[in-house]
């Protein structure tokens, strides 16, 4: 044998060797992470119990059922709309590993999106997963992308068309979760996860819905409440209590014309009251500089305080940065402080639920503390 | 005493002390239109204030001047949200106009301007920073929460054209100073 075949075979082997090895870090990709129900949960379904045409597929997800026996109103929360906002996730998480009802029942889908779990977004050098400490050693996350992944939707249209408002959004919205609902049967893959949610909020005749994002703190919706017109006197009652508890939330309006959203379609097509909370995550920003797990868990960014000293622009940043902490925590009291005030207004069909670790107790504890692993 | 029940004593007691040497906020009749400088849903706040304090008051996020219509106070509370200009299907200029012109046939019908700024820092600074600024200046008593003043932007102007200011610490708060201006 020549010298340069046993060199061609040799870079042959390399390069399937390679190829093999990243094969599985790019399946790990499409593994979801254990999460860990607390005690009381009553069952466990999948999405696709709601509409046949996403089962076997990527947008197919857990649902969780947390039954208190008595009878009350029912919450369905929703994490991991856009699975590149961290904070979400963490909170329905925390929601469903520590959740105890006591009157009516929850529902949680931490990860609404799925197949937006399994890529990040190109050119932003997000980490693929950050940690969490734990008495039981670190434990691991996905950072995902903020629309389906393209391995699932694809091509991009030129212009996304959303149905059945007609309004244009540009192409790339056509993966985004958050501007497909009411979504359809007979749609794209992201057409058919919004229908199936549409489906499961119909059919469980959901009170409260949640869904949690975060913002980039150069984003004008930031430490908001978005809320239905509809849902106007929950969301001010919840934004005074919040208010006494330290925590300034601004309350949006749901605009009429601005089709495809959570905030507006769920509550337009189904008798829920929906409820959008954001917060400030500066990795998730223009001016954020090094993107790395730290920026996930302590959002402390030189360039943000910057930016806010220049005055420039509205910024949503804390001096001491925007942890994780924080953030998880002003979902958990939001989460909470709507459900106060449903009640208030809702005597007669109220939902309790406890076990959940108040923002200060979060902030002091860490999250790793209420993770069940 | 609980240490949350001894904060919120704290600001009460700090702004009854702030309310009692403040300059005379005057006194004002009902019924009462509040409506929106910037179309933030602060002002859906401001209603529920209102509704605590049992006012005579109406709320309209795009009155205009057939609003005006037997109204004998004006209650605009300024701040912008890109948001509720979208709900309102309108530019900011838009609005600007809107409330320019509801500012000038308020002044010419001698209804007085009461500006209530609760939104904090959130709706200060970059587009709201216009609408604060027309509504204060325009104005016969300002009520401010404190966190949107920290710059005394506010202060400054109240101190200028000689306006009384209220400052409270919460959103809360603001309902009894709202409601002493009516009785
Ligand atoms: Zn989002």
């Amino acid at each position: 044998m020549k010298k340069h075949h046993i060199s061609a075979i040799v870079i042959s082997l390399i390069t399937i060797l390679a190829g093999i090895i990243a094969s599985f870090e790019f399946h790990k990709l499409h593994v979801s992470e254990s999460l860990y129900p607390s005690e009381r949960l009553s069952s466990e379904g999948m999405l696709s119990d709601y509409f046949s045409g996403i089962k076997d597929t990527n947008g197919d997800t857990k649902v969780y059922f947390f039954d208190s026996g008595k009878p009350g109103a029912t919450v369905f929360l929703a994490g991991g709309t856009h699975p590149n906002e961290p904070a979400g996730y963490l909170a329905s998480v925390i929601i469903l590993e520590n959740l105890i009802p006591e009157k009516g029942r929850v529902i949680v889908i931490p990860r609404l999106n799925n197949s937006a779990f399994t890529c990040t977004d190109p050119m932003e050098a997000f980490p693929q997963s950050f940690h969490i400490d734990t008495d039981k050693g670190p434990r691991k996350f996905r950072f995902g992308s903020r629309a389906t992944n393209p391995l699932d939707q694809w091509p991009d249209p030129l212009v996304y068309s959303h149905k059945p408002s007609g309004q244009q959004y540009s192409g790339l919205e056509s993966r985004n979760l958050n501007r497909a609902y009411p979504g359809s049967p007979k749609g794209t893959f992201t057409e058919k996860v919004a229908y199936a949610i549409m489906q499961m909020i119909e059919k469980e005749e959901v009170d409260i819905s949640y869904d949690l994002h975060e913002a980039a703190p150069e984003i004008p919706i930031i430490n908001a409440i978005v809320y239905h017109e509809k849902s106007e006197d929950i969301a001010m009652y919840s934004i005074l209590e919040l208010e006494m508890e330290g925590l300034q939330f601004t309350p949006e309006l749901s605009p009429k014309n601005f089709h495809g959203l959570s905030h507006r379609e769920w509550g337009d097509y189904t008798k829920t009251y929906p409820f959008l909370m954001e917060t400030s995550s500066p990795v998730q920003g223009r001016l954020r500089g090094k993107t790395n797990e730290e920026l996930i868990l302590n959002g402390v960014s030189e360039n943000y305080k910057i930016a806010k000293e220049t005055g420039a622009l509205r910024i949503a940043y804390r001096d001491e940065g925007e942890q994780l902490e924080h953030r998880v925590g002003r979902h958990l009291s939001g989460f909470m402080a709507i459900i106060n005030s449903y009640n208030e207004i809702h005597i007669d069909n109220t939902v309790k639920i406890s076990g959940l670790p108040a923002y200060q107790e979060l902030v002091e504890n860490g999250i790793g503390k209420y993770l069940n692993n | 005493m609980k240490k949350q029940s001894f904060k919120i004593f704290s600001f009460i007691a700090i702004s009854a002390i702030l309310f009692s040497f403040s300059p005379e906020m005057g006194k004002y009749e009902q019924p009462i239109l509040i409506t929106s400088a910037g179309q933030s849903a602060d002002v859906k706040l401001v209603k529920l204030l209102a509704k605590k304090q049992e006012l005579n008051a109406e709320t309209k996020l795009m009155a205009d001047l057939s609003d005006l219509e037997g109204i004998k106070t004006l209650i605009i509370v300024p701040g912008f949200s890109s948001k509720g200009l979208g709900a309102a299907g309108i530019s900011q200029q838009d609005e600007m106009t809107r409330v320019e012109t509801l500012v000038k046939a308020a002044n010419e019908k001698n209804i007085p301007i009461v500006m209530m700024h609760i939104g904090g820092n959130a709706r200060r600074g970059g587009q709201s920073d216009g609408f604060c600024r027309l509504i204060a200046e325009n104005c016969k008593a300002m009520i401010v929460v404190a966190q949107g003043n920290e710059d005394d932007f506010f202060t400054r102007i109240s101190e200028e054209k000689g306006i009384p200011m209220e400052s409270v610490e919460k959103i809360s708060f603001a309902a009894e100073p709202m409601g002493k201006l009516f009785k």
